[in-house]
């Protein structure tokens, strides 16, 4: 029992950077039809620069603030690159995120090394039934919560969130409205770039990361976002928790090393669900 | 491209090829090894992506399926031959078999279950005893061809240049027959080449597997090159780096995908030559891969969609049209980019048609 449940405040964890991720995945989709291969780096970026400043005697919430904010400038980098460019088609824009991906391994090696690095998170734990938690699991779940309410808040009530939201559905209405369809692509770069460093820095203190550990955050959160459907942040929320607490019962219970390999099987059984009832209406719509 | 050109590329392919087998120093050897079994990938990456219009993250994984499918054959007692010949039919299979589900999906759908299947494999490659697993396959034999036991490095940079060879006139033969026809066709618009008679999910199969063939024949010469096989061996940039060259040379053109791979392989190589040198960072070498890989990608993707292949056509065309143009006294019949007999349309419109990742 008591296994049971600290492999399941384990995998809410997980599951909790899994939707940040993949909420910053469904963000640039929407509005630029882009599939972010680079949203990994971001959460990669994050961990890394918070690791960096808190050595040079930043305090706590300033130093993951800042390197929130250095994410954000990378996404916003990364989709001036990557959709800046008149008449790039998201075919080719999906193949530039990956370049720019790896251009920030180079650099990431270049400033930070190549071996794994982490930082210190909330110290201390609680008991829960017997159960040992580190503060730093309870941190990520609320904080997560908070992050899923503001994005709503963000696309329901302001002006710059409506006007994405009008840009996903039709870029050239929206175009005719006088939205600057590329300014709205920049700012989803943007808060996926962000949305990717909060994931980066709640999770660096639970696992070391390294600069090619966003193969698997993308990997994962790319899952939790076709689950979602590529539509709704808050939906990916659900994917992104199913998935992390069904790969911490198969790393506890099985192999730690068939957790990636499952979630990845699961992830494409339901693309191909997906594709073959979509498969005519996407036939229509690609001529 | 008339006959005479594509059989004058293979000419020049096979005589370059040869001759630097022959006259290449040992050092350099084992550099032209890998870089004629890199090549050989890539003209199946790049036909995959330039003619049957998909991306593929994943041809790392048929390299590394050929590769052991000739590693652990010839390690439990098969002939070697038979080892090496397995390896393009082992990958092929998989390939058909993982491709009757995945090709129904497309662009990054596509794009992200390639990417997938590399990683499973390698989980499972890692996993499985067969294959050694995390430690690898050891203790594989050297290659015997009809009682020659292919022991020095020489032997195999002609193996793998009689490899690249091999793929090159296979494509080149596909490219301009009829299913190179219906695969141009449906690159462009399924719909129409589905409408037109074109099988389209037979073909888009056909050269999943194809491609896939190519992959795993380069893997079983690698496999008896290195006689050392492990997960670590095939990481996931390798697929990436596939699609690096592919992209560089032009997507869709055979000699593109060799220069592209020539070119990408021989800068990446002499980077790290400096990288390497007395003074630099340990770690100077991957930087400067990563960077050059990682440029070379999106300047490609984004500046040059028909690679140097079509850069190359475009300035030849314009060239020919001024000496045209002077030769008739400035007549206006000719438009500077008239088709000529060998060149069937205008060299933008085969990029937008097959250059590009649409």
């Amino acid at each position: 029992m008591s296994a049971f449940l600290s492999y399941l405040i384990h995998g809410i964890s997980l599951g909790c950077g899994f939707a940040l991720v993949a909420s910053g995945i469904i963000i640039i989709y929407r509005v630029t039809r882009v599939v972010n291969l680079a949203q990994g780096m971001f959460a990669v970026v994050a961990g890394f620069s918070a690791a960096s400043l808190l050595d040079i005697g930043l305090p706590h919430v300033l130093a993951e603030s800042v390197a929130i904010g250095a994410a954000a400038a990378v996404g916003v980098l990364t989709g001036y690159v990557a959709v800046g460019k008149r008449g790039t088609n998201p075919q080719a824009s999906l193949i530039v995120t990956l370049g720019v991906g790896i251009f920030c391994y180079a650099f990431e090696v270049l400033i930070w090394g190549d071996q794994p690095r982490s930082f210190a998170g909330l110290a201390g734990s609680y008991e829960f039934f017997g159960v040992d938690v580190p503060k730093q699991y309870l941190l990520v779940t609320p904080i997560t919560v908070l992050v899923f309410v503001a994005l709503e808040l963000f696309f329901e009530r302001t002006y710059a969130g409506k006007a994405m939201t009008a840009c996903a559905s039709n870029p050239y209405a929206a175009a005719l409205q006088g939205i600057g369809v590329l300014r709205m692509s920049l700012y989803g770069f943007g808060l996926g770039g962000a949305l990717g460093g909060v994931a980066g820095v709640l999770l660096t203190p639970l696992h070391p990361i390294s600069y090619d550990s966003d193969v698997s955050l993308f990997v994962n959160g790319f899952a939790a976002a076709i689950l979602a459907g590529l539509k709704r942040p808050v939906l990916a929320l659900a994917g992104g928790l199913l998935l992390g607490v069904a790969e911490s019962m198969v790393a506890g219970y099985s192999k730690a090393s068939y957790q990636s390999a499952l979630a990845l099987l699961l992830t494409l059984a339901i693309l191909l669900v997906q594709a073959m009832r979509r498969e005519t209406l996407h036939a229509v719509e690609e001529s | 491209m008339s006959f005479d050109s594509r059989s004058a590329t293979i000419v020049a392919l096979a005589a370059a090829g040869v001759l630097a087998a022959a006259l290449l120093e040992e050092s350099a050897l084992a550099v032209y090894v890998l870089l004629a079994l890199t090549a050989t990938v890539t003209v199946g990456v790049s036909l995959l992506m330039g003619h049957a219009g998909q991306v593929s993250l994943g041809h790392g994984a048929f390299y590394a399926c050929g590769a052991y499918a000739a590693g652990v054959l010839s390690t439990h007692g098969c002939p070697t031959w038979l080892g090496l010949l397995s390896a393009p039919f082992a990958a092929a299979a998989v390939a058909t078999i993982v491709g009757v589900p995945l090709l129904i999906l497309r662009g990054h759908h596509l794009a992200f279950a390639t990417l997938a299947l590399h990683l499973i494999f390698l989980s499972l490659i890692s996993e499985l005893s067969i294959t050694g697993g995390d430690v690898g396959l050891q203790g594989i034999p050297r290659l015997s061809l009809a009682g020659i036991t292919l022991t020095s490095v020489r032997s195999y940079a002609y193996l793998s240049c009689t490899a690249l060879l091999l793929v090159v006139v296979v494509a080149q033969n596909i490219l301009s027959s009829r299913p190179g026809r219906a695969l141009r066709a449906l690159s462009s618009s399924e719909v129409a080449a589905a409408s037109s008679g074109v099988a389209v999910g037979y073909y888009k199969l056909a050269m999943f597997a194809l491609s896939a063939s190519f992959a795993g024949l380069a893997g079983g010469v690698y496999a008896f090159y290195m006689g050392y096989l492990s997960p670590g061996s095939f990481p996931v940039m390798l697929s990436i780096e596939y699609i690096v060259m592919a992209a560089v040379g032009g997507l869709g053109k055979v000699s593109g995908a060799v220069l592209g791979s020539a070119l990408v392989f021989l800068l990446v190589h002499g980077l790290s030559r400096v990288a390497t040198a007395s003074g630099m960072p340990s770690t100077a070498p991957i930087i400067l891969s990563y960077a050059v890989y990682a440029l070379l990608l999106v300047s490609a993707v984004l500046f040059l969609p028909s690679g140097l292949v079509g850069l190359a056509a475009r300035a030849a065309a314009r060239v020919r049209a001024r000496a045209r143009a002077r030769h008739s006294n400035g007549g206006q019949a000719e438009t500077p980019l008239a088709a000529g007999p060998d060149q069937p349309a205008a060299p933008e419109q085969v990029a937008s048609k097959h250059g590009s990742f649409s």
